[in-house]
């Protein structure tokens, strides 16, 4: 083990960054290390999420669970999750998980009192922490509009009535779907597409089209003033191998050569809100980091106790 | 939105069973009252008899306002209404008095009539807590919903020729060739007469009478009926044979009809019946033991009152008519003993129609209204004859107060028991084939459920436990009727058939809403006969037969002939009247023409306007009245007639027999529910009738009104989602209303094993964000009249007890908190005894918690609180071992809740599938419209747009003329829409591993398939045991999950572990862990059961403090041998010991010998 390093220094390369959606480049390091990455985004990076609700009165037509199994899924604001306590951790509350350090208290009051229809949406949780609030999914930050009232809790009609007290609290993803805050993460290998320009200057004009057509995607297209056969984006390639098949079917394999490169990557990360994208990802980094860390810290350890590998990872996990 | 939907289309799916039921409100008592005869009791001469019967709405008034039936569920009582008829009494042919009788609460079906929801609109339904689109049809009795199951029943007035080899055994001399008619009375109610063939060349009719065949020779009741001459009666039978068309197509009659005529006519003349009067005499003397009421009359009186109730009862008093119809079934019956015709079918459709809830009803109704009216005249008569008290039969309040010990409530009563057990508790049959099994309950597990009880026709529960699987057959006949994917598997199958969509049942109302006028429409259709050629049969019968003219039968009357080479142009005609809305010619009539052939179906014109009919439209392309083309056409008609698919070919017919009608669409002949696979034509059809059975265990949105309901056990999915691929029938239906499933997304691959065998993985995030969330609602409901005995029954009310802490969890009024959890064995309500002063509770049963989802309690007693339903909300979210269905008749088990990021995932979307089935699933069951709706799917989520998956689309010519285009095919027109859109042709899909991030191997098929939960949930099915309650006669583990039982380890598991020699195992579970005795033996008599412990007593000896008392030694004895010798220890089952004593019960001494050590002889 001595000696041999394995180190390699990875590079990112941010391509679109919007506050919901990522889209970046991470070269030079290995499938697990992306996988990792991808694994820690949808599952491990903590939110806030609403996980324990008292209902007062519930006179809507929807049961008591099924709202507090909405009030869940609503994404809230979870900038500050990193930092807090789990409720599990926590040693001001004992574990009971309502105290400042570990908690955040939602109130909702609605009651429809005329002929209308009234929608009971996110906006009208009431949060005791103005750093978490439902997330807002208006363009511009403060347009309370008719049209943009956030998601809907439940719908009342004339005399129903909604009160409850929510409790949020930090968690992530593997826990429960609700605290993930990646609604996709996906990578892809970057592929690597020569084409043989030799063979390709014997088909016809007719045939280099469709075979340019055969890709569901376009990656392919006949440069108009030389019709010479190119690549125009590279990355829509989807590896479905629908081109090699039709080289193959003109009867002309080895057409083209598409190779996925082995160590290059392209992130593509939609948040749900909770944080934004590129948080997301910085998290995901720390949070592997303190994965990495105790990983390491059970080496030291692995001579102290007699649990071996099951008790690395009983830390690690 | 519009504002007020119709739901006609819907409406008409459960049209039958209301028209059948409002025809015996609007007119069918009536005439049952009419037609049922007085009693008469002879002291001082006087008759009763029943009139004017009304069946009342229940009168609103301030103290009690009328239920509607929301309340009636909820009660759990019967939605009713009062049914008051006058009872008429005469006294010596004096006049009339009208009296009122209250025959008590008579049930009243939903949305019929005398329904207060009757064409209430879908604001007025919701105000009165009921669906929407409650459609009606059923019954609420005891706060349940009962539906009347359809039986199919022998085609009513028509002559069927038979071969059945029990009529051989009936009597000496019988062949098994018999032509039976089912003769049903305006009233509803049916003779069957049969028409035998004696092997002698003669004949017999036979009918039943209190449950007993009666037989009289042909010529008997010929002559009977009509006063003729033996001529005119050789004639008659012998007219269809003419030696000139000897041979000919259509030549039905052969050279012996005159023989077997004369033998006839000798048989008469041997019992010197020679004329009319002497026959009907004679008929007079046979019958009147068993006439009651007619024991003084004359034989002549009794004879034609047996020919008036018994013989041809469909055709009233006309004896001319009557004996018209014994000519044509003797010659019939002579054509199927010659060969020149073939039997009927009786298991075809063409030869059948249906038992509705009006007509059952009716049936019963009348023959317990016979029953009371003759229990009263014994009432009265005895009360004149005991002559103890002083009676007089001429004061009515006299009469009335003796008629209370027979009290006329009970009518209703018995109908009510009746459509509530489904069974009928009467003596004779009613010349119904059944007994019990009449109504079921309408469950509304989901909406396709409910609806399909309503479509539902049984063929009749005798021939469930036949062992002949011949009327389980599909046959050509129901084609477009009875739908052929839409009939369970196992037991019932074949027997319990679907309507089909387009199905429908004639009723008794024409298409204003009018009861039809049978009678004019008889008329005007005889008279459009005669004026197309018909000779009309009253003036003189007819001296030729087929093949020169055919029969004319309407409804069973022999209307006349018809020369056979007009006759085609008569029945184009006729059909072209039916079209017409103008004509007196009803929509629904059945022109049944069985043409001339060699040797096949009896030739005829048979018309048929009667109810209970099958009928559906097809479109008639030679005639066109008023833009009308669509026909309505029976079973009977269809088997004769050229009806070719809407696909513009010619389907294989030759030129001289063009088709004359056309399907409106192939999917009209699937049932409803058949009709929601999408392309059911791409599967494997075993799998679209699995499918059947699977969409009516679907949990899925059970019903809109579910706040106000209180079944026992209602299922409800949580977040149902309507299909991304769907069939028209689908829209057209508004299944929207009540969507069973969700659209998942599915990947098909072997990934990591937990898929094998029909397993599936399902996505543990999908399910945490509400994939398949589904609960279970269950109501309780307590009524503290019924609890215990009857002594304290007045003493019971809801409290909780001030003592007794386990049950503050409740509300101090003793009932439970609306939103509190209860778990099990938690008590969920709370009764004190004021007799007794004690308090008792009720505990929730089960092994899952609930939740107290809504109490309801009865006002109707104001003084105490006695009644209440409590509702519980069971959640059942998707668990290992629930299980799951695509549309496709392809079910699984959830085996795990997969990590979301082990999921593989696709690189260009990044999406994960809900769920993961093997591919394995595919190629032996061939379900290819699954992968198309997967593909179809994946193009309209893209596309946001629903897909038509309608099967059979392609045979139908598009309407706008599209013939140009080449006949694309399905899946190219599917595989561009996904081309179109950057996905791959085939809808196959490049994933990567969750766990490792390299790509898998192969391309996966991956797209949204809509996915059904079925009910059957491990939550209530696991069972496990390890040790517990034992019987307490055999010491073995009891059986049954709710009592904790164990599972038995049977004799083919003995079976295995005797073929694996697993002998200690086997010891271990069958005798270590069941009821492993040590039984003490006496070696000197072998006996187990003289043997008893006596404790032997100790000498005396002081108890020192500190030290261990010593135990009394106890010794085993023989009762028998009177010593402790030779006692020996034994272990064995109890069982043993168990049958040792019931031998010895019977006398059987069992003994035992007893040696030591195992190879020691």
């Amino acid at each position: 083990m001595e000696g041999v390093s394995y180190q390699r220094y990875p590079r990112v390369k941010i391509r679109e960054m919007r506050d919901d959606y990522v889209k970046f480049e991470l070269r030079d390091t290995d499938s697990s290390v992306a996988n990792a990455l991808r694994r820690v985004m949808i599952a491990e990076v903590p939110t806030i999420a609403i996980d324990l609700v008292e209902i007062e009165v519930n006179s809507s037509v929807l049961n008591d669970e099924f709202i507090a199994h909405r009030l869940g899924l609503i994404p809230l604001t979870s900038d500050r999750a990193m930092s807090m306590r789990f409720s599990r951790d926590c040693d001001a509350c004992d574990g009971d998980g309502q105290c400042e350090y570990c908690s955040v208290e939602f109130h909702l009051r609605a009651r429809c009192i005329g002929d209308q229809t009234l929608d009971v949406t996110s906006k009208d949780l009431i949060s005791s922490d103005h750093t978490v609030t439902p997330v807002d999914f208006s363009d511009s930050p403060g347009d309370d509009s008719s049209d943009n009232r956030g998601i809907i809790i439940v719908k009342l009609r004339r005399g129903q009535e909604l009160r409850l007290r929510a409790i949020a609290r930090k968690g992530i993803g593997k826990d429960h779907a609700k605290w993930s805050p990646a609604a996709t993460v996906t990578f892809m290998y970057e592929p690597e597409i020569h084409i043989n320009e030799d063979l390709m200057e014997t088909l016809s004009l007719e045939e280099k089209k469709s075979w340019v057509d055969s890709s569901p995607t376009k990656v392919f297209d006949i440069d108009p003033n030389t019709h010479q056969v190119v690549v125009v984006d590279p990355e829509a390639y989807t590896y479905d191998d629908e081109v090699i098949k039709k080289a193959e079917a003109m009867g002309k394999s080895g057409l083209v050569e598409i190779y996925a490169k082995e160590d290059s990557f392209i992130f593509t990360v939609e948040s749900t809100g909770a944080i934004k994208a590129s948080q997301l990802v910085f998290n995901a980094i720390e949070v592997l980091k303190q994965k990495l860390d105790a990983v390491r810290l059970s080496e030291d350890a692995v001579e102290a106790d007699d649990f071996g590998e099951l008790g690395a990872h009983m830390r690690g996990g | 939105m519009a504002a007020v939907r119709d739901y006609k289309e819907l409406k008409d799916l459960f049209q039958h069973h209301i028209e059948s039921y409002d025809h015996l409100i609007e007119s069918g008592l009536e005439t049952i009252m009419n037609v049922i005869k007085p009693v008469e009791i002879n002291d001082p001469f006087s008759k009763i008899k029943l009139r004017n019967i009304l069946c009342l709405k229940e009168q609103a008034s301030k103290q009690r306002p009328f239920l509607f039936p929301d309340e009636c569920r909820q009660a759990k009582v019967s939605y009713t209404g009062k049914l008051v008829a006058d009872v008429c009494f005469q006294y010596n042919d004096g006049a009339v008095i009208r009296e009122k009788f209250n025959f008590g609460q008579f049930p009243v079906m939903l949305k019929s009539k005398i329904c207060h929801l009757r064409d209430a609109d879908p604001q007025k339904l919701v105000f009165h807590k009921e669906e929407p689109m409650e459609m009606g049809g059923y019954f609420i009795l005891n706060g349940l919903e009962r539906v009347v199951r359809p039986i199919i029943m022998q085609k009513r007035n028509y002559p069927m020729s038979m071969v059945r080899s029990s009529f051989r055994v009936r009597r000496e001399g019988y062949s098994d060739k018999a032509v039976s008619i089912r003769c049903v009375r305006e009233d509803q109610s049916a003779v069957t007469v049969r028409l035998y063939y004696l092997s002698n060349g003669s004949a017999r009719i036979g009918f039943w009478i209190e449950g007993r065949e009666f037989l009289l020779p042909v010529g008997v009741v010929m002559k009977a009926l009509v006063d003729t001459t033996d001529h005119e009666i050789y004639v008659a039978l012998t007219c269809s044979y003419n030696e000139k068309y000897k041979g000919a197509k259509g030549a039905v009659g052969t050279q012996l009809g005159g023989e077997r005529a004369k033998i006839i006519l000798d048989e008469l003349h041997g019992m010197s019946l020679l004329t009319h009067s002497r026959c009907l005499d004679h008929i007079g003397e046979y019958f009147r033991p068993v006439m009651p009421g007619l024991e003084n009359e004359s034989y002549s009186v009794v004879g034609d009152a047996v020919l008036n109730n018994f013989v041809f009862v469909h055709l009233g008093t006309n004896n001319r008519d009557k004996f018209n119809l014994v000519v044509f079934m003797v010659q019939k019956l002579f054509s199927l003993v010659d060969q020149t015709s073939v039997p009927d079918n009786q298991d075809a459709l063409q030869n059948q129609e249906v038992l509705q809830a009006g007509q059952l009803i009716a049936i019963y109704l009348k023959a317990k209204l016979e029953e009371w009216l003759e229990k009263s005249r014994h009432l009265l008569s005895d009360e004149i004859n005991s002559q103890s008290k002083s009676f007089s039969l001429s004061s009515l309040a006299e009469v009335r107060k003796c008629l209370d010990k027979n009290p006329a409530k009970q009518i209703s009563t018995a109908i009510s028991n009746m459509l509530k057990t489904g069974r009928l508790a009467t003596q004779s049959s009613l010349d119904l084939p059944q007994k019990a099994g009449f109504t079921v309950q309408a469950e509304r597990l989901n909406f396709l459920r409910f609806l399909s009880h309503f479509r539902a026709v049984h063929r009749g529960a005798s021939f469930a436990g036949a062992r002949t699987t011949s009327v389980r057959k599909l046959l050509p006949e129901a084609w477009g009727f009875l739908c052929p994917v839409h009939t369970p598997d196992g037991v019932p199958c074949g027997l319990l058939n679907h309507l089909t969509c387009t199905c429908r049942i004639t009723s008794f109302f024409d298409s204003h809403g009018n009861i039809k006028d049978f009678f004019k429409i008889r008329l005007s259709i005889i008279s459009v006969m005669v004026g197309l050629g018909m000779t009309p049969s009253l003036p003189k019968l007819e001296t030729t037969g087929p093949p020169e003219v055919l029969s004319v039968l309407l409804d069973g009357r022999v209307i006349g002939s018809i020369p056979s080479r007009e006759v085609e142009d008569a029945v184009s005609h006729l059909r072209r009247l039916k079209l017409s809305a103008t004509s007196v010619i009803p929509n629904d009539l059945e022109v049944g023409y069985v043409p001339l052939s060699f040797g096949g179906a009896y030739p005829g014109l048979f018309l048929f306007t009667s109810p209970s009919r099958f009928i559906r439209p097809v479109r008639n392309i030679i005639h066109s009245v008023d833009g009308n083309n669509i026909e309505l056409i029976g079973p009977f008609e269809q088997v004769y007639m050229e009806i070719g698919c809407a696909d513009g070919g010619d389907g294989g017919r030759r030129e001289n027999l063009p088709a004359t009608h056309e399907e409106l669409h192939p999917t009209g002949i699937l049932s409803v529910v058949a009709n929601l696979t999408p392309w059911s034509n791409h599967n494997q059809s075993p799998r679209n009738m699995y499918q059947c059975q699977m969409a009516k265990q679907t949990v899925a949105f059970s019903s809109q009104a579910l706040n106000y309901r209180a079944d026992q056990k209602a299922y409800h999915l949580q977040t149902p989602q309507s299909p991304i691929v769907r069939t028209s029938a689908y829209t057209k239906y508004l299944m929207d209303e009540y969507p069973t499933g969700t659209n998942a997304i599915v990947a098909v691959l072997a990934y990591t094993g937990y898929d094998m065998e029909d397993a599936m993985i399902l996505n543990k995030s999908s399910v945490e964000r509400g994939m398949c969330h589904a609960q279970i609602y269950q109501t309780e409901t307590i009524d503290l009249n019924e609890e215990g005995g009857r002594s304290d029954c007045e003493s019971k009310t809801f409290r909780r007890s001030t003592i007794d802490r386990s049950t503050h969890s409740l509300d101090f009024d003793g009932l439970p908190f609306v939103g509190q959890m209860l778990h099990p064995a938690d008590p969920f309500c709370s009764i004190y005894n004021e007799v007794k002063g004690t308090t008792s509770s009720k505990k929730l049963k089960g092994s899952e918690p609930a939740i107290v989802d809504y109490v309801a309690i009865d006002g109707k007693n104001k003084k105490q609180l006695q009644k209440v339903n409590i509702r519980f909300r069971h959640p059942r979210n998707p668990i290992i071992g629930d299980k799951f269905s695509s549309r496709h008749g392809q079910k699984g088990v959830c085996s795990r809740l997969w990590p979301d990021i082990d999921m593989p995932f696709s690189g260009s979307t990044g999406m994960r599938p809900d769920l993961i089935i093997n591919p394995h699933a595919f190629p032996s069951r061939m379900t290819i419209a699954m992968l198309l709706e997967s593909i179809a799917a994946k193009g309209g989520c893209l596309l946001g747009k629903f897909v038509d998956a309608t099967p059979f689309a392609s045979s139908m010519n598009k309407p706008d003329g599209e013939q140009g285009s080449e006949p694309s095919s399905l899946v190219s027109e599917l595989g561009s829409m996904l081309i179109s859109h950057g996905f791959n042709y085939c809808g196959v899909e490049v994933l990567y591993s969750g766990v490792y991030g390299t790509e898998l191997k192969c391309e996966i098929f991956i797209g949204p398939v809509y996915y059904q939960r079925l009910r059957h949930m491990v939550s209530d099915k696991f069972q496990v045991r390890s040790t517990g309650t034992l019987d307490q006669v055999t010491r073995q583990p009891i059986k049954g999950r709710k009592r904790g039982g164990g599972i038995r380890f049977g004799e083919m598991e003995r079976d295995a572990m005797l073929a694996h020699g697993a002998a200690y195992l086997l010891h271990d579970r069958l005798h270590k862990s069941s009821d492993y005795h040590i039984a003490d033996v006496c070696s000197l008599c072998g006996s187990i059961l003289t043997t008893s412990i006596i404790e032997r007593r100790m000498p005396a000896t002081r108890e020192i403090a500190g030290l261990p008392l010593r135990r009394a030694s106890k010794t085993a004895f023989c009762h028998a041998c009177q010593t402790s010798k030779g006692i020996e220890n034994v272990a064995m089952p109890y069982v043993f010991r168990y049958l040792a004593a019931e031998l010895a019960a019977m006398n059987i001494k069992m003994t035992l010998q007893v040696t030591s050590g195992a190879g020691d002889r």
